[in-house]
């Protein structure tokens, strides 16, 4: 895969503040990755504490991280997800992906509203909402039933060569008609089943409406997925007076095995550019009244005293051990195995060595 | 020890000079990489983790079944998968890799590379707390002078006669080592594009395609003594990846009322008949944490030899908290097989945790040193 264009990345370390969106030379692109310039907060392991990892905005890392991954927007009733649908429809058309929308609840024209003219133009829209069981009888449009991995490749043949992104609108539709593992299926083998036709399918998008699943199945769905965002309501406060603030938690799964989580607060501006808003503090709780430090020093609150000083120390290390011998007689013990016994004596201090022969003052 | 089991392969350079009397015409021809156990007389395998053999009791017994209930992101999962395929490819067994996600082929390049070095010296040094300067080097030793002269234990995969190796997970096994092996495959993407026929997939459709590869697979290479006189005696290791997630077909991870709520544990069974009569050892991952219906896993366990649940702390409060600083998760071992015998013979200590540093993946017992809070109470 080619390497990703080096001035996302930059912009997104400089941080630009305001977003820019609506000029139409790819500008809003770099916006999208200026905008959400905040550290990733890292769970998990860690091989290399590399300095590009934490400046890099998160959702440009994202994007330029997925290759042929399952992304899953979650939402419910209370907070819709289909404008950050949007929004993640927007940024690829402006990298010059082409998008294939597979609609199904709601009308094209109203998919297509609010997009800028240069994110329609690579919009390809399968309308699976007109006419989903092909009661009318007509050409066009897609069926439930031509979900799989050939039917959608054969819908993605049609459109431009070069990347392609497959967005679901919406995964529950399907799920509501057709049992999840044939779907899962189904998703898994798209960009082989694409491949084998020329196209190069780079990520796939899925609204999925949390709350008219079993829990199992949206469980088993984050497994599968690449990276899940979730959508919620964001608490009175956040943001300025216009816009809509909204809760993301996103949780993505890289290729090294290393898993990220972040809360976001964004909001959607015209365009369909996201504009993040800060984090929510708080959100992991730290139990400031347990001292973590004297826990981990088991030494601490002893009537004894179990700590050296460095004095202390030096003279612990100084004491020779009852098997410390000398290099000579190490190297010698080493070597020797033929020769007969030698004794080594090494005087310690209290020894006094007097050559004479103690036999000599008798007077005999 | 297992220079003495192995019927004494001698190094020439002299690393233990004990060499085992046996006469000729009796000797077994041995397996490389198996040796006898000395509690139920079976042969034994290494599961790629010298510390996992320690709590299975020596190691994996040939003809039985290892579970691996996954952790909640199945890093530490795919892990222990990947070790016990890299153990296969350093003693030369043949390898069977089977997956609904991913290529095996793919699955192969990314095995860890064995460490040759001798890492037994590396556990003695940091078990010195006597000597507070790490004076140990190569050229003198402080205290074990008199073994510095001793040569290095393996020099090369060839000559490694041990039992259980220690790997690198950040590199990856030597393609040169890779094709030294013979192995096979099994990816359901392409088995059903080859077949697509059979297209309304009952829940059993993949499974059955495993079992029927499988079996053809030892028919075919000899593994069950079909071919007794022509050949080297080998081992096939066969690795399962995620079996019971949906991309296998099977639904018990996304609903409580399954469609075929036997299918895993039929498939198992079969399994492990094909398991006890050849000479094969199997691993196999199981998304436990998203199955519904646990009393599928209970069945599961029953139907396994020996079953081994991780749970790692990614994500979870134990994360921060400073008593599992060390480690990365914990390690449950449900259960261990009773071979021969009316009890299985495992130490019974039930608190382990695991901890993955850069060369090495340990399983020890929880070290909770709290000497405060047991002085006050």
């Amino acid at each position: 895969p080619p390497p990703p264009p080096p001035y996302f990345i930059e912009q997104a370390a400089r941080g630009s503040p305001t977003s820019q969106h609506g000029a139409a030379q790819g500008r809003a692109s770099r916006s999208v990755c200026g905008t959400v310039a905040v550290r990733c907060e890292v769970i998990g392991r860690r091989r290399r504490r590399g300095a590009g990892e934490e400046g890099v905005g998160c959702w440009a890392s994202w994007w330029l991280g997925q290759r042929g991954g399952l992304v899953l927007i979650e939402d419910t009733i209370e907070c819709e997800g289909r404008s950050l649908l949007k929004t993640f429809v927007a940024a690829s058309a402006h990298r010059g992906e082409s998008v294939h929308v597979f609609g199904f609840e709601i009308p094209e024209e109203e998919f297509r509203a609010g997009f800028d003219p240069d994110v329609t133009v690579r919009l390809l829209y399968q309308d699976g909402f007109t006419d989903p069981l092909r009661w009318t009888g007509e050409a066009g449009g897609f069926c439930g039933e031509e979900f799989t991995a050939l039917g959608v490749s054969g819908q993605l043949a049609r459109g431009p060569a070069g990347p392609a992104t497959v967005v679901l609108d919406s995964l529950s539709w399907l799920l509501l008609r057709q049992p999840l593992p044939a779907v899962c299926q189904a998703l898994g083998r798209i960009p082989m089943a694409a491949a084998s036709a020329g196209l190069r399918v780079t990520r796939i998008l899925a609204l999925l409406h949390g709350d008219l699943h079993p829990p199992g199945l949206v469980e088993t769905l984050r497994s599968l997925a690449r990276a899940v965002v979730g959508v919620g309501p964001a608490p009175e406060g956040v943001g300025s007076g216009g816009d809509t603030p909204r809760l993301a938690s996103m949780l993505q799964r890289k290729e090294t095995g290393k898993v990220l989580e972040k809360e976001e607060y964004f909001t959607i501006l015209a365009g369909f550019t996201p504009k993040a808003l800060g984090e929510p503090t708080g959100s992991v709780p730290r139990d400031e009244d347990t001292d973590p430090h004297s826990m981990a020093d088991p030494a601490a609150n002893l009537t004894f005293n179990l700590r050296l000083s460095d004095t202390e120390r030096r003279a612990r290390d100084g004491v020779p051990l009852p098997f410390h011998f000398s290099a000579q007689k190490k190297s010698s013990l080493l070597e020797a195995s033929a020769s007969a016994g030698k004794i080594y004596y090494e005087p310690d201090a209290a020894d006094d060595l007097d050559e004479e022969d103690p036999d000599d003052d008798l007077d005999v | 020890m297992a220079a003495l089991a192995t019927g004494g392969a001698t190094p020439s350079d002299g690393a233990t000079s004990f060499q085992r009397k046996v006469p000729a015409s009796s000797r077994l021809a041995a397996i490389a990489g198996t040796r006898p156990s000395v509690r139920h007389g079976q042969l034994l395998l290494s599961s790629g983790l010298p510390s996992l053999d320690c709590v299975l009791g020596g190691g994996l017994a040939v003809g039985t079944l290892l579970l691996i209930e996954e952790d909640k992101y199945g890093i530490y999962s795919n892990l222990l998968f990947k070790y016990f395929l890299a153990e296969g490819i350093v003693c030369g067994h043949n390898l069977f890799v089977a997956s609904a996600k991913e290529d095996p082929a793919d699955i192969l390049k990314e095995l860890p590379a064995p460490l040759f070095d001798d890492v037994h010296k590396n556990q003695v040094d940091e078990k010195e707390t006597a000597i507070k300067s790490k004076q140990e080097s190569q050229e003198s030793m402080k205290i074990a002078w008199r073994y510095q002269n001793l040569p290095k234990m393996e020099v090369s995969p060839a000559a490694s006669a041990r039992f259980g190796h220690y790997y690198d997970v950040s590199k990856t096994v030597s393609p040169e080592l890779l094709k030294s092996i013979k192995w096979h495959r099994f990816f359901l993407p392409e088995e059903m594009s080859l077949h697509p026929e059979i297209k309304t997939c009952n829940m059993t459709c993949g499974y059955t395609r495993l079992l029927q590869s499988i079996q053809r697979i030892i028919y075919q290479e000899g593994f069950d003594g079909s071919y007794p006189q022509k050949k080297q005696k080998n081992i096939l290791r066969i690795g399962i990846q995620s079996l019971g997630s949906v991309l296998w077909g099977d639904d018990i991870c996304c609903t409580d009322n399954p469609e075929d709520i036997f299918s895993l544990t039929k498939f198992l069974y079969v399994l492990r008949g094909l398991l006890r009569m050849s000479l094969s050892a199997c691993i196999i991952t199981v998304p436990a944490h998203l199955i519904q219906n646990k009393a599928i896993m209970e069945r599961v366990t029953n139907l396994s030899d020996t079953v081994v649940g991780l749970e790692s702390f990614i994500g979870s409060e134990r994360e921060t908290n400073p008593l599992y600083k060390d480690y990365q998760g914990l390690i449950h071992v449900h259960q261990i097989p009773r071979l021969n015998s009316l009890i299985c013979d495992v130490s019974g200590t039930k608190d382990l945790a695991f901890r993955l540093k850069r060369k090495q993946f340990t399983i020890e017992n929880k070290k909770i040193i709290n000497i405060a809070t047991l002085i006050n109470n």
